[in-house]
């Protein structure tokens, strides 16, 4: 097997695990420290409605983002007046990518908000930090294992999404194929020696991804301890 | 303290209401009390680091707490610099990051609080590596650099064993005389409440059962545990070369030479069932000490004691009520008392002022 035929494949899983997990990072983030510090209306709510990827099949994801920005969606070029180009492009891979990782990073960066000891958050504001400077000096730091942990985690459940960006993106050789789509293509064409070549880098990426998170996962609870 | 602190509060425990009242000019107040007496939550109530607090808060003209009139500043806006049990170092900062988290641009300021506490040789260190009492010391300096108006000390020595709380005094001390700040310290050691403090509060159930100078308040039976300490101050006289002498103002006592220099002020503790009496003036003993003095109370029952001047310092002494009859002790009556050099231990000291 020849690696030209699954370099732009792995390219690919790459580029768009990276630019959902950029895209969620602050996003998620911002909801991990609300969930984490902050009591509010609704709040059961917001939890169930961010937690909702984790529990619906992709392809339902798949199937509103094909909605939304279909060309007569809300998302679309006739209510917009442009077209945002994410149908059949990587971008689309991108969207159903982060969409699908997203409750994981809230979760995480809400755990690893929960593990900084609120008095010493009240100290810093005691010895008179602003809110943004006890975020900044303070929050911040002490979760950076944690949060770090949650983007790792995010990044790794980009790396292997499948339903959603099938839908929104398609599965172009090239174009769109990542290397989840990549296999469901190399089975349906009965090239079984690519299936496996792509499933082992698919594996080994999803490994270090996961195997680096624990490590941090690991590091943020004895740094808070 | 330059100002005044004033406080009349409500605050609902578990189990009991805090409800407390006291107006006080002291530089030094203490808050005594048995464990769940309501005193670490008095002190986070004026830190302005609880919810719920009814009520009254004034300190130096300012209103920190009017709940009547719907007005509470943050702890930042009191200018409290509040040390509490657990320190709450910053564990992601060194010894220096914490310092200076309160005065990032002071740079004299943590120079002198460094050289101050002595913690200089730590300013590297991480926090993880420190021990208790040095945690302690880093945990004040982080305050002190703040530049508080107010500092609030929850048992700060709580965390450490007996002797080594006795070796972090001397530090509060010259933070209380280097940066003049005046502080409240929580303690449930009457000892170190009386080597440091001008007034003490006791609290009992939320309440203040008890208040005035430590030398009145914390004296033998009631409040306290068995084994009491005296708690003495007074100026070194001489430095000889095992012993000092300390003028305890008219009274000169012969304590163990420790650190002491001529003409610092030395805080030292005597136990009262360390101390004898006798009628007349002893002849041929060991004791150093042999201190003419006049009983000015008398306790009789099972926890006998009585209590004579020395100087102008009040000195209690256990002893058993068939020593009384025997010796027809009564109030007035004129007695020496006997102290070894040895039973005197050296608190504190800090330089001539």
């Amino acid at each position: 097997m020849q690696w030209e035929s699954v370099a732009p494949a792995l390219v690919l899983t790459l580029q768009v695990a990276a630019c959902s997990t950029a895209l969620v990072a602050l996003p998620a983030l911002a909801l991990g420290r609300l969930l984490a510090r902050r009591e509010f209306r609704g709040r059961s709510l917001v939890e169930a409605l961010a937690a909702l990827p984790l529990y619906c099949p992709p392809t339902a994801f798949g199937f509103l983002l094909l909605r939304a920005f279909r060309r007569d969606g809300p998302l679309g070029e006739q209510a917009l007046g442009f077209d945002l180009d994410v149908l059949l492009t990587w971008r689309g891979a991108v969207l159903a990518s982060a969409l699908m990782s997203f409750p994981l990073v809230v979760r995480t960066a809400r755990v690893a908000f929960e593990n900084v000891p609120p008095r010493l958050e009240h100290m810093a504001a005691s010895l008179g930090a602003s809110r943004a400077q006890v975020l900044w000096r303070v929050t911040l730091p002490l979760a950076r294992n944690g949060l770090i942990a949650a983007l790792l985690i995010g990044f790794s459940r980009a790396l292997g999404e499948f339903g959603a960006t099938v839908i929104v993106a398609g599965n172009i050789p090239g174009r769109t194929q990542t290397l989840a789509t990549g296999i469901f293509d190399a089975l349906q064409v009965g090239d079984d020696a690519r299936a496996v070549q792509l499933a082992g880098w698919s594996a080994l990426l999803g490994f270090a991804a996961v195997w680096t998170s624990e490590w941090f996962l690991r590091r943020s609870r004895s740094a808070t301890s | 303290m330059s100002g005044a602190l004033e406080f009349r509060l409500t605050l609902p425990l578990a189990g009991f209401t805090l409800a407390l009242e006291h107006a006080t000019r002291s530089r030094a107040l203490g808050v005594f009390g048995a464990s769940g007496s309501g005193k670490s939550s008095l002190l986070e109530a004026l830190a302005g680091w609880r919810g719920g607090v009814r009520g009254r808060i004034q300190f130096d003209g300012a209103t920190w707490l009017d709940s009547e009139r719907g007005v509470a500043l943050d702890s930042a806006r009191r200018g409290v610099g509040y040390v509490p049990q657990d320190q709450l170092l910053f564990p992601h900062l060194g010894v220096e990051g914490n310092l200076r988290f309160g005065c990032a641009r002071d740079e004299g300021l943590v120079e002198r609080v460094l050289r101050v506490l002595e913690i200089e040789p730590l300013r590297t260190r991480d926090v993880a590596s420190l021990s208790g009492g040095e945690r302690q010391r880093v945990a004040l300096g982080r305050a002190l650099c703040a530049r508080p108006r107010l500092l609030l000390l929850d048992e700060p020595f709580g965390a450490l064993d007996r002797p080594l709380r006795r070796r972090i005094l001397p530090y509060l001390l010259r933070a209380q005389r280097e940066f003049g700040a005046p502080f409240v310290l929580v303690s449930h050691d009457p000892t170190e409440i009386a080597a440091v403090c001008d007034e003490v509060l006791v609290l009992r159930g939320g309440c203040v059962v008890a208040r005035g100078a430590p030398a009145q308040v914390l004296a033998p039976g009631g409040e306290l545990d068995e084994g009491f300490e005296n708690v003495l101050r007074g100026r070194v006289s001489a430095v000889g070369a095992a012993s000092a002498s300390v003028d305890l103002g008219g009274v000169v006592l012969e304590v163990p030479r420790a650190e002491l220099a001529p003409g610092e002020l030395a805080v030292v503790s005597v136990r009262a069932d360390d101390v004898l009496v006798a009628r007349a003036a002893p002849t041929g003993l060991s004791a150093r000490n042999v201190l003419p003095a006049r009983v000015d109370e008398l306790v009789r029952g099972p926890a006998a004691r009585l209590r004579v001047q020395l100087g102008a310092q009040p000195l209690w002494i256990e002893l058993t009520e068939a020593a009384i009859d025997e010796l027809e002790l009564t109030r007035g009556a004129a007695v020496f008392v006997v102290v070894k050099t040895r039973a005197c231990r050296v608190l504190a000291s800090a330089g001539a002022a």
